[in-house]
Parts: C-alpha cells; structure tokens; sequence
C-alpha cells in the first residue's frame, strides 16, 4: 500500500499552509479548507512582524502562491468544514464549498466587476476601516486574486432585483450569479486544526472608550492604518479625518486579567506599534502604559530595549484594570495609577488597545464538528500532558497554531510542523499496517 | 572543454531553432490596451535571427484548460526548440506553463514567459507607448531564450536514517518521534545517561520527573534507536539525504562510522553562573542556591534545608539573575520560580517566601495559575527596579523608588539559560552559525524555525534558545516533521535546478565564493585547487557570482549572456 | 534647453523575484502610472547583480540603472541583500571616475507589499535621471 493519504487541513494561514505544503511535499493529497475567500490568515494583516519587522508579505506571500500552485493541494476557499465521521486512518469529511459567484479559473483578478456594483458596505477584514462592494476582493494583493459576492447584500441575490452590473462588467463570463454552495465529501487519514483565534472583545471594557471614542483603535484596526495596502495606503491618520496624530498611548494587557492569562505576544506588538508610529510620524509622541514586560526567548528583550526610551516612554502602571480613557476636548484623556497607585492623567491623539489573545468566535462550533475537547480556556485541547504532541481528545485529529493557545508566529510554524510530522506517522503506519 | 562543448550543441541547436511566440491577450487586460496585431506583424517580420524561425500567435486565455490545450498541441506539432509567452507575472503563471512544456519533448528551460501585463498594459496607459513596451519585452524574451539552456532535475538517492545528537529531552523526543521500522535513529549523548538537564527538575516537578524516565524507558526499549552514550561526534561531511558521520565512543576512542540523511542538534544549554553578574556576590559557604540545585536538593531530600541541616525560616526567590547582562528573558524562570515557591510554602508554612521579581512573565496560558497559586500560598512578591545580593544580604529598589534591605536564611537565584559550552564545537563541525547570543541560529525566525542554513542539520529544544520542557519536545517534533515529510524511504529528493556552476578553466580557487554562500553550498577541491558547488545544496541567489574575480561562476538560467540580451533590447 | 524637454531616459530595473517583483506586480494589479521608459528584468536576488553587468548596461546605454530588492534583513536568502549593498558602494565610487554620475545608480529596498512605494520610487526615478540627461558615456569608445 502507497505511503500517502488524503489529509484535511483546515484553516489557510501560516500553521495550515505550512502543514499543508510539507504533506503535499510529501506526496499526501491535501484539502485545504479556509473560510474566507483569500488565504494567508492573520500574518497578511501585519505589515511587518516583529522583532525584526520583516516584511509580511514577502515571507508570506511565496508560500501562499506554493499552496495554490501545488498539485497536490486542492485549497478550498470559501468553504466550511460540517462534518468529520469515522476515526484516525479513515475519517469521511462533508466539506461545503459556499456558493462564491466567481469562476476560480476563469477570473484573472482585473477588479473590472468592483466599479459597477451599486451596493457599499463595511469592509470587515480591513476591520471596517473602509467601504467594499458587494462584490469584493478583501484588500489588494489578496491571494486567490479572485472576488466574492457577500450574496446577503447584493442587490440581486439579497435584494431579489434586476442588477446584474458585475456580470455585465466582466469581460471573461467569469461570474455566475446562478451559483450554488456544492458539497464535496472526502475521505480522509488525517485531521489538523489551524483555525486561529480573535482578539478580546474590546467593548465589553466601557472604561476603555473603544467603540464609543473615535481616537481609541484596537491592534488590528492600528495594523491595517499602518499596511501601505491598508484603507489609508500606510497613512495613520485619525478616524474619520485626515488628522495625523501627534501622540499616541498603547494600553497593554487589556484583557489579560479577566481571562487570567497572558496572551504573550501583545508586549511585543505593542512595542512594534511604538516603532511604527514613529517610523511615519517622526515628530509623534509614543507612551506605552504597561505592568509586566513579557518578552519570553532570545530575540524578544532586545527589540523592547532599544525601543523602550528611543520610541516610547514607558509608563508603568500598577493595575490596568483601573486605567481609563475619556474624551477631552479634542483630545482623549488616559488616566492610570502609577507605581505609587495615585492616579495620573495623559492626553493623547490616539489610543491603541492591547486585546489579549482569544478562542476564535466559532470554536466551539469547530470542536464540535471536529469531536474534540476544548480546554479551560476556550482554545483546541491537545492530549500532550507533559509531551510536544499535537494531537486533541480525538485520534487522528491534530491542533496546530493559535487554535490551541496564544502564540507569535515562530511557535505558530512549530506546532505545524509537529503535527504534519505526526499525521507522517499515521500515514505510513498504516502503510506499514497493512 | 566541457563549456566549449557545451555552447557548440546549442549553437547546433540554434541553427535548426524553432520559438513559438505566443501572446496571450488576457480578455482586454492586455488586448484592450496593447495593439497584439502590430506586435504580430513586427515580430513575425523579425529579421535579428538567422535561421530561427519564428511562429507568433495570440489567443484568449492561454492559463485557461483549452489554452494549455491549445499550447501543448501547438507545442507538439510545431516541433518548437523555444518558447516565449508573453502573457502576465511569472508569479501568476510561470508554473502553469512550465507544467504545459513537460508535458511535451520541449525542455521547460527552454520557455520564457515575458510579463507584458504586469509591466505593460496595466501601467501604461497611452495604447502607442504601451504597444512599444510589449514589442521591447517579447523582443527581449526571444532573444533571451535562445541563450537558455536545457536543465534537467537530478533525483537524489536519500539515505532516511537519522543521527540525534543530544540526550536530554529534545533529543529523546525527536528520536522517539523519528524511528521507524523504515527508518533508524542514531541517538548519541556525550554522558553516561539519558536524561539531561531535565533529570533536576524532577525534585518541584515530579510529573516532569515521571514523563522523562517513561521516555528514556521507550528509547531503551525501541529496536530501531541506537543508543550511543559516553559518545562524541568527530565529523561529519554530506548534506540532506547523504551524511557521512564518524563516532568516537568511549575510553577507549572507539570509532562507529554512520550514514544518516539528516542530522538533529539537541545539545540542549547551561546556566549562566550568577558570579558573573555585577549584582551579585557570593561565596561558596554562603546558603545562596540556582533553581538547579535547588531541585536537585528537593529531589534528594524532599525539601530544602540550610547547610546545618535546619530548615531556613526566610528564603529570597530573586529572578532575572543575567537577563540583563544576556540581553533576553529565559521564558521559563517565573513559572519555575512561582512553583518552587509554593513547594517551599507547602514543605513548611514556617517557611516566609520572598521573591523578587522585574516582570512576570508567564507566557503559557496554563501558567497564569502559577502566579495565582503563588499569591495565595502567602509568597510575598515584590515588583523591584534594581536589585544586588551580597551573600544572603539582599538590598533592593521598589518599583515605587523605595530603597531597602533584608537579610535571608537562604538565596536562590533564578539564573538565565545560556549557549552550552560545545555549542561553539558543533557550529563549527556542522557549519551552523550562531546567533548574536551564542545559539544556533535557525534559517528563519518565523518560517523554518528549527531548519539552519546547512539544509539537512536541524536545531531543537534549548540548543535553539532559551525554552522550557514541552517546548523542547515540540521544537523536536517539528524537526521530526520535517524530516518525516522530506526524507520519505525508498523516495527520492529533486533539489533545486536552476543553481550555480563553477567553470574549471577560470575558476582561480580563491575562495572568495565559499566564503559568501549562506547554503554552505561550495566547497574547496585542493586537489585541483579549485573551488566546486554542491548542486544538491545551491539554491541558485547568485550571490557568489558577485564576488567572483575571475568570472567563473555560471548561474544557470540566469546567465550574463542572458540578462545581457534583456539588456540589449531594453535599450534598442 | 529643449532637448532635455524631449529626452527620454532608458531605464533599465534590475529586480528581485521575492520582493520587488511582487511589489512591481502590485503596482500594476492597483494599475499605477509606470514611465514606458523603465523596463523590469528579474533576477532571483540582488545579490546577482555584479559590477561587470552594471557597467555594461550603462555601456550600452542606459541612462540609468535601478537594483531593488528586499528590505535589508527580509532576504529570502537569508543575507544576500547585504552583499548587494556592499558591492554597490563600491561601485559608486568606481562610477565618478568613468564621469558617470553615481545617482545613474540607485539602489532601492522595497517589499512585496509596497506597490505603491515601488511606483514612486521608479517615477522619481525616472525624473531624477531626467534631469541628468543622457547617459555621456553610451556606446563610448574609450572604455
């Protein structure tokens, strides 16, 4: 019997896209199965990473393209994942690919059906920082390079009217609004769960302004003000103005004590943030109000010491739960206990908020489907107890990237590395087996 | 010889060539915006080349199915030599049609697609101007091609074993993930046991103490693990898939030669020696202890005790002993610490735990409670700016500014992990650099973690950087990963094609090429004093074409004689 | 006066495939305005580009010559765009001494997520060498 197998991935950024390209490397059959039209995940909505702010894309960006050239991929974007039945070697999977209106292979991405269309709605995946179209790719250099129809709000699919504008617009009768959801079912050996995480809820802290207070952003809305592929093209500027701020204040661990843990990678953003508001703005004034530093492994301590005092004041605070922003007057108004516990006030342009690391809105839907366990956390539970191993509560079914925790880039790569290596052995196991 | 040669059977072939110049009109992307008919016409009349004989066609879509159709017919019942397309990125659909050209007697070397859509129709926007570029770059791609070169790949023979350096937990874990019954591991620890820095922890960490002694049990019992112990590796020459590895065991020198197809690194690291830092003085008669030793007593004497045998009634848990002289944060010493401070509490709640604390760093979501379990043991934590340690002496600076003094029973250090002391030795013996902190240095931070430059050599647990038990295990794991994907038995490995030769006949063997090629990918051949390239291992950047003095290097698909025809009809 | 109105310059791009050839594509998916005059030629790293292919395209005739690759550090190759920096301060200095004006000869970082960025350091490019005039040493025999 051959060594390779069909395997399931599901979730296309860094972790699933990594695990895919070793197994498909590998000969395995690969479904890739991503919930949005585009791959990439969160890594695409970071400019630079840090600590060496390298450019996202271009370390991205080859390996979106190796996943979508690879034979021995089929990504599936678009598509969800509703149900996985059997057991470890021989799992049958119901995938439905939801109806996206556009021919993968007949769309060459001229962006000529975007013009046309009438209906404007809030980009979510440039945190609704700009307007899209009903017919939209999220932002530019997405990969596939292939709009979508959001079918609720376009005046045709949603609305039952006559407007076929985008069709008429395309010069490769490549959009069909007859499209169907189609459902696909496969047999697979193997599972991994790459399905990410989100950011804490921001407006469940009042005190905090966001939502309410313009000035007060949340780190991805800040990332994609920074993307020069961003709404603004890379020009941070206030919301609703073009108004470039003179003095921003990042409040770190917000969250973190009410979900009792430490998200691990929001210092170190929020340091990068710091360098980026400088990098643009070099007259800015940049204050980081903190409690703990938490800069964990070699390269961490460095980048926070030389940005500590050269891009930002280190405020440190002893408790964030009692620190509060306001409006005043044009200005929004931190208040803070400081190391004394007495209270002090700074006035800034700009807020930006460090969220904590959270369990993706839909993971329990996912664990559901999947039949795994969830730990007390919220996030994919692995089996581990006191082992590297990937694998969750169900056999054959492997964890990978912030699905099971927060966690920065490197650690993400790891974990999908260690699970492919793990479905390897089930592979060939059962090659050996029978 | 060889070069001569070489050119005079593709100066043959050029006599008899045959370029397919097709042009696809991507709907109105490009037809809409360049005039395709003009180019035809210009280009069918091309009278540059002597005997080549030019076949030029538009079509729709040639990226769609009935175009690669339509391509791979055309392809073959026109006997092309060359094939030029000029269509959009290479990026886009490079592959595509290099995947049509293997599908037919046509060499995808000998293709070349020219982006007129990307650097033409989209940017240009007066149809005159942009029709020109069009022309200029098809130009370009014909006269370019006709220098290209056919490249075939050469499959390598892999050999799937694997040597494991390191005994301690990364390497168990990585030989544990790796055997096989196709597939053996070469497990060698420089020691008499298994085991390594993790055998101390058992004394707070008892679970850990019983995972570790459950896997030296499984190495001991796995018929396809070779254990080597009180053993150092000598040397070691080869690549991905074909190492060639010589033993050195025991007392008595004992030589095992190995051949393994890759090589896994867990050296695993020390601690830095708190003498070292200025804030701290001590001697050895004083009751001041490192985490380590700490959980060795623990282990031995379940619990702590002064050197006069009594138990001490105050202790100081100080962290971040080297973290700044270091310039990073171990990740791992807060959770140590906090737990330790809780045995102590649990041993005797006459115990009074002080610790001592810049920031805490807690970056495991499970470790939160850690912190908690701490708090409501009654350890007493104190969130200091600055602090020294005089013997059992401790003076210290409040976050608040506040200066003070106190005087312990006993001191226990948290003291950073540092590069062990062969780490220097095997970056050398595998030519893996090492970081600006003295730890291998992985190939990519983000992207290949574990992965170093030498293609083959993988870094894990400590021996990469500062890290804690379970994530030792997973950085073994993933080499275990990788490995598993790439070296499969019975498989073969195709490395990169368009790569780098070096031309004996001016090759002057200065070395200046092996001393820029982050692949490790050259090597010196004294024998014929010249300096040669691994195929297997080039990855075709072309760096050391630029430090080349006597022009021998030859980055094949790349070659001066090709840009310089892209040159030429950039500037016509 | 006039006839530095109607020159227009030859701009040869010598661009890496990882970055800069991504942004080029970027630039041109947004459909941004790009000089007909300048024309791409990939390579796979900048650290390719050697002081023989350089001189010989000015040589040849280019009136002037942009290397773009990653940002320094972001090298797909690890360090290549370093080597590429060294080489090229090297040749500046060679370039005065050709009667070549250094600024014919300009190396630029920019990523694959810049395409905007790379649109306009290839117009300004393109005004700067301009403003130059021709190349004074194309198809030159003294060399």
């Amino acid at each position: 019997m051959s060594q390779t197998g069909n395997i399931l991935v599901i979730g296309a950024g860094i972790a699933g896209m990594k695990a895919s390209l070793m197994l498909a490397g590998a000969s395995n059959k690969v479904y890739l199965v991503e919930k949005l039209p585009i791959i990439g995940g969160k890594v695409i909505k970071n400019e630079e990473s840090f600590p060496n702010l390298e450019c996202s894309t271009c370390m991205v960006a080859p390996i979106q393209q190796d996943v979508l050239q690879n034979p021995n991929i089929e990504t599936l974007t678009y598509s969800v994942v509703e149900k996985i039945e059997g057991s470890s070697g021989d799992f049958s999977v119901v995938i439905r690919k939801r109806a996206r209106y556009i021919s993968l292979t007949d769309c060459i991405g001229c962006g000529m059906c975007y013009e046309p269309c009438p209906v404007s709605l809030k980009n979510e995946w440039e945190e609704n920082l700009i307007d899209k179209k009903a017919i939209y790719v999220p932002c530019s250099g997405s990969l596939p390079n292939v709009p979508v129809i959001d079918s609720e709000h376009c005046l045709r699919l949603g609305g039952g009217e006559d407007c076929s504008l985008c069709a008429e617009a395309c010069a490769f009768e490549a959009i069909n609004l007859e499209d169907t959801d189609e459902i696909l079912e496969v047999n697979v050996k193997a599972v991994i769960l790459a399905t990410g995480s989100a950011t804490y809820d921001l407006s469940s802290i009042p005190d905090l302004g966001y939502g309410t207070l313009p000035g007060v952003y949340s780190p991805m809305e800040f990332e994609r003000l920074f993307a020069s592929n961003g709404p603004t093209l890379g020009e941070i500027t206030l919301r609703g103005s073009d108004k470039v701020p003179e003095s921003a204040a990042v409040i770190h661990c917000v969250g973190r004590r009410e979900l009792k843990y430490c998200s691990a990678v929001c210092c170190m953003y929020s340091f990068k943030f710091a360098r980026f508001l400088n990098h643009k703005i070099p007259s800015v004034r940049v204050f980081n109000i903190h409690s703990d530093i938490c800069v964990p492994g070699k390269s961490y301590q460095s980048f926070y010491r030389n940005i500590e005092g050269a891009d930002t004041g280190m405020l440190y605070t002893s408790s964030i739960a009692d620190v509060s922003v306001s409006e005043n007057g044009s200005e929004l108004k931190v208040s803070y206990p400081d190391a004394a516990g007495s209270l002090q006030d700074l006035n800034v342009d700009m807020v930006i908020l460090a969220a904590a690391v959270i369990p993706d809105p839909e993971v329990t839907v996912i664990a559901e489907v999947a039949g795994v366990d969830l730990d007390q956390q919220g996030f994919i539970r692995t089996v581990a107890d006191g082992s590297g191993s990937m694998e969750t509560s169900r056999k054959g079914v492997f964890v990978a990237g912030t699905a099971e925790g927060p966690k920065d880039i490197q650690s993400s790569v790891v974990q999908a590395e260690s699970a492919a290596g793990q479905v390897m052995d089930i592979v060939t196991s059962q090659a050996a087996g029978s | 010889m060889k070069e001569f040669e070489m050119q005079k059977s593709e100066q043959d072939k050029k006599l008899r060539a045959k370029v397919g110049v097709y042009i696809c009109e991507c709907g109105p992307n490009i037809a809409g915006k360049v005039d395709l008919d003009r180019i035809l016409a210009d280009i069918s009349q091309l009278d540059d080349y002597q005997d080549v004989e030019l076949v030029v066609r538009k079509y729709g879509f040639l990226c769609s199915a009935p175009g690669k159709d339509f391509l791979e017919e055309e392809i073959k019942t026109n006997g092309f030599t060359h094939l030029v397309i000029g269509a959009c990125s290479p990026r886009d659909h490079d592959s595509t049609f290099m995947g049509v050209c293997k599908k037919t007697d046509l060499n995808p070397y000998l293709y070349r697609i020219v982006n007129i859509r990307e650097h033409c129709s989209w940017v240009i926007d007066e149809m005159e101007k942009a029709t020109e570029k069009a022309e200029s770059y098809i130009r370009g791609g014909i006269a370019r091609v006709l220098r290209q070169s056919e490249l075939f790949e050469k499959p390598l023979d892999i050999n799937p074993d694997v040597l494991v350096i390191g005994g301690g937990i990364a390497g168990i874990e990585a030989a544990l993930s790796l055997s096989g019954d196709d597939r053996r591991v070469f497990l060698v620890e420089k020691t008499d046991k298994l085991g390594g820095s993790a055998l101390g922890l058992s004394g707070i960490f008892p679970r850990q103490g019983e995972v570790v002694g459950k896997k030296i049990e499984s190495v001991m019992q796995n018929g396809n693990i070779r254990l080597f112990l009180n053993t150092r590796v000598d040397n070691v020459i080869g690549f991905l898939g074909n190492f060639e590895i010589e033993l050195v065991s025991g007392e008595n020198a004992e030589i095992t030669d190995i051949m393994t197809g890759a090589i896994v690194v867990a050296t695993g690291s020390d601690l830095f020696d708190p003498r070292e830092s200025d804030n701290c003085s001590y001697s050895e008669s004083d009751e001041v202890y490192t985490s380590l030793s700490i959980e060795k007593m623990f282990k031995a004497e379940n619990g702590v005790k002064l050197r006069s045998g009594k138990m001490p009634s105050s202790v100081a848990l100080i962290h971040c002993i080297g973290r700044e002289e270091k310039n990073y944060c171990s990740g791992i010493c807060c959770s140590c610490m906090m737990k330790l401070a809780c045995s102590l509490r649990s041993q005797s709640s006459d115990i009074q735990v002080t610790e001592f604390y810049r920031d805490i760093c807690l970056p495991k979501k499970e470790d939160q409670e850690r912190f908690t379990e701490a708090e409501a043991a009654g350890v007493s934590l104190i969130r200091i700016k600055d602090i020294s340690v005089k013997g059992t002496e401790v003076s210290f600076q409040r976050i608040n500014g506040e200066k003070c003094e106190e005087s312990f029973d006993m001191v226990i250090l948290a003291p950073a992990l540092e590069p062990s002391a062969d780490t220097e030795y095997f970056a050398n013996l595998l030519t893996v650099p090492l970081d600006e902190f003295g730890f291998f240095q992985e190939v990519h931070r983000m992207t290949n973690p574990v992965g170093t430059s030498t293609d083959g050599v993988f870094v894990v647990g400590t021996a990469h950087g500062p890290k804690g038990v379970s994530d030792s295990m997973q950085f073994a794991r993933a080499s275990a990963g990788q490995i598993l994907t790439r070296l499969i038995p019975g498989e073969k490995l195709i490395p990169e094609v368009a790569v780098t030769e070096i031309l004996e006949a001016y090759c002057t063997g200065c070395g200046n090429c092996l001393e820029v090629c982050v692949y490790g990918a050259i090597y010196s051949d004294d024998g014929r004093g010249i300096s040669v390239v691994n195929e297997a291992v080039c990855r075709g950047c072309g760096n050391c074409f630029g430090s080349c003095p006597s022009g021998a290097l030859r980055t094949k698909h790349f070659t001066n004689t090709q840009l310089y025809r892209e040159v030429d009809e950039a500037l016509r | 006066m006039e006839e530095s109105a109607e020159f227009t310059p030859a701009i040869v791009g010598f661009l890496c495939n990882w970055c800069t050839y991504a942004a080029a594509d970027l630039a041109g998916s947004s459909k941004l305005e790009l000089p007909p005059s300048f024309t791409v030629i990939r390579v796979m790293c900048s650290s390719r580009i050697d002081h023989n292919l350089l001189l010989s395209t000015f040589f040849k005739g280019a009136d002037g010559i942009l290397v773009a690759g990653c940002h320094p550090g972001d090298c797909h190759y690890g360090e290549g765009n370093y080597y590429a920096r060294r080489r090229f301060a090297l040749l500046k200095q060679v370039m005065a001494t050709l009667d070549l004006d250094p600024d014919r000869l300009q190396l630029s970082w920019v990523s694959a997520a810049e395409g905007k960025r790379y649109a306009e350091v290839v117009n300004e490019f393109a005004e700067k060498i301009k403003e130059l005039g021709p190349n004074p040493i194309k198809n030159s025999t003294r060399f």
